[in-house]
């Protein structure tokens, strides 16, 4: 199976460090950006397979973000994990309108992101 | 005289008059008939006449006590409307006295009751007006809006407060159709108030928006009704009372507590997701070498630094606010102060490829002390410094300056920056709680404590004050003043 190429947006340099680390442990290509604009030009340039981001950054937001996404012919099917540390979680109904595939809440297990980032892909390979 | 009286004396008068001129007449004529052919009628005729005579005067003069006692009794009646007529010469009249004293009676004791009952109902008008005047006076006192609104639709009563929400006079709006008096009825709150009558529900709370001096404001509205009693002892709504009680800077104070908890929540879970994810690959063996597995301690490390003084900062500024927070004060050099914090920011700049310059040394405070708890004065320079850095981008500049005023007795510590700069109608509410300047949020992250916290430190502390000026743009200036100590002694820096 081709290496999976995993973007991971975080303006906390120490998360998106552990994060890069774990996946590509795990036989992931990791492609890094610090914010909302950044990973926009990244996704586009890179087509990563799954992106992972977190929610509060500055210059663009995680929703930011995904929004753009959703609206480019080039990088509106690339599932989202959304990684937040708000105190509520995104509501269902953005979440579906967002196609946001999964959020996890921080302080989040990396082991957990991998489980999920590999569940996606899997499902994303299946519907293919 | 009155006129009663003139006509009725004038009749007997005139009576007596003409019997005395026809009894000269006829016994001028008698005289000039005596020698003559009469001869015997002369006697009955002069008897005739004579009783003629004494008759008419008679009558005359019953006529004249008549109408003495009419007048009289008409005179009575005049003057006095309580009394009975009292009786007269005059028997005829008996009757109308009698009847008249009958009518009298009944009529006094009438009127006593009449006269009693008004002045009963005076004294309750009186009591009503005195009430009315005590509820006006309470509801005008009020400072919520309030009106009172009839089952017609008409407004009955309402302050002052519901006459400047509403736009109308609100002591001359009675009875008006509370409809057309609500000139800004986009939300239909007449149209509430009718259906809270209509429910006959006992209370209705409701949030309501208004528009007021062009500004949006929020209302916790409660509609109650207000109930009668019907003849056959049921209740029905006569009308409603609505109670507006201003609660935008309520919401508002809510809403920043909201995002407070947000902001706070983000930031205490953001160095912790750092240590439980690094702590975790330790554990599953991910660092694989020991180069690795230092710097996830390092992380480690830093990363509960930095939780510890948010935590700090957030219990800091409860404390001041409250009051509870131990001050150690003693005198400190400033200018050693600022170097210290120079050395904790200069990795921060660099980082970000800022240039961070301190004070000229001609500036610096050679023998100038201030009496302040070093801790916290070094936190507040900190967060200016660190303020700065964070909002300036890359390339540009961050300068602290420090003046002396000995004439006013204190010392002034600015922080300077080329960043993003602040709207002018921002700057002055920087250092309150919470608050993040609307453009610079996406900026950098934080949670709106740290100025808050400078002022508390500063103002509420050491009794001193902080200012800031900006442009956007072009950048701005924090700084703070202190007062000078009194008296320089050992200092323990």
């Amino acid at each position: 199976m081709a290496e999976k190429k995993v973007l991971v947006v975080d303006d906390e340099i120490h998360i998106v460090h552990v994060v890069a680390i774990k996946l590509r442990n795990n036989g992931f290509t990791v492609i890094t950006a610090e914010n909302g604009a950044q990973a926009f030009e990244r996704a586009c340039e890179d087509k990563p397979d799954i992106i992972v981001t977190d929610c509060q950054m500055p210059v663009m937001t995680g929703i930011e973000l995904i929004e753009k996404l959703r609206k480019n012919e080039d990088t509106k099917e690339i599932p989202v994990i959304m990684l937040t540390a708000r105190s509520f979680a995104i509501e269902q109904e953005q979440k579906e309108k967002l196609q946001i595939s999964e959020c996890l809440s921080k302080p989040f297990s990396p082991k957990e992101l991998l489980r999920s980032i590999e569940d996606i892909l899997y499902d994303k390979a299946i519907a293919n | 005289m009155r006129k009663l009286e003139r006509n009725l004396y004038l009749v007997p008068i005139v009576l007596i008059g003409m019997a005395v001129v026809a009894g000269s007449l006829i016994l001028t004529g008698l005289a000039q008939w005596r020698g003559s052919e009469a001869g015997a009628w002369r006697l009955p005729v002069s008897a005739c006449c004579a009783a003629g005579a004494v008759g008419v005067i008679l009558l005359g003069w019953y006529f004249l006590k008549l109408s003495w006692e009419i007048t009289s009794i008409a005179g009575f009646l005049r003057k006095d409307k309580s009394s009975l007529i009292e009786p007269g010469g005059c028997k005829a009249l008996s009757e109308l006295r009698e009847a008249i004293n009958g009518r009298f009676s009944g009529n006094s004791s009438y009127i006593t009751e009449l006269e009693k009952q008004i002045g009963d109902l005076q004294i309750k008008i009186q009591l009503l007006r005195r009430q009315k005047k005590n509820t006006e006076a309470i509801i005008y006192s009020i400072h919520d809006s309030v009106i009172v609104v009839d089952e017609s639709e008409k407004l009955l009563m309402a302050n002052e407060a519901a006459g400047e929400l509403f736009g109308f006079d609100f002591k001359d709006s009675q009875y008006k159709s509370i409809v057309e008096l609500i000139n800004n009825n986009e939300n239909g709150f007449a149209e509430f108030l009718s259906h809270c009558r209509k429910s006959k529900a006992r209370a209705t709370r409701r949030e309501i928006e208004f528009t007021q001096n062009n500004e949006p404001k929020t209302f916790d509205c409660i509609v109650s009704c207000v109930y009668d009693e019907t003849e056959d002892k049921k209740k029905q709504v006569c009308g409603v009372v609505a109670v507006l009680h201003d609660i935008t800077r309520e919401k508002e104070i809510s809403q920043m507590k909201n995002d407070f908890v947000s902001h706070v929540s983000h930031e205490l879970k953001t160095p912790l997701a750092s240590i439980a994810a690094y702590s975790e690959m330790l554990c599953d063996g991910e660092a694989n070498d020991e180069e690795t597995r230092k710097e996830f301690y390092s992380v480690i490390q830093t990363q509960a630094t930095r939780l510890n003084r948010l935590i700090e900062d957030i219990l800091n500024t409860s404390r001041i606010e409250s009051g509870l927070i131990k001050v150690e004060k003693k005198n400190v050099s400033l200018a050693i102060l600022i170097e210290e914090t120079l050395q904790m920011i200069k990795s921060y700049a660099e980082e970000k490829d800022i240039k961070i310059t301190g004070p000229k040394s001609k500036d610096m405070i050679v023998f100038g002390q201030v009496y302040v708890d070093k801790d916290m004065i070094s936190q507040v320079i900190v967060n200016l410094l660190s303020n700065a850095v964070k909002y300036t981008p890359s390339g540009g500049s961050v300068k602290i300056e420090t003046d002396v005023d000995e004439l006013k007795g204190l010392v002034r510590v600015s922080v300077t920056d080329t960043g993003v700069g602040i709207p002018e109608d921002e700057v002055g509410r920087v250092f309150d709680k919470f608050y993040r300047v609307g453009k610079n949020k996406s900026q950098a992250k934080g949670t709106g404590l740290g100025l808050n916290l400078v002022k508390q430190i500063v103002e509420k502390v050491h009794g001193g004050r902080v200012f800031a000026t900006s442009r956007v743009g072009e950048g701005s200036t924090f700084g703070f003043e202190l007062p000078l100590a009194t008296e320089v002694v050992e200092s323990g820096v």
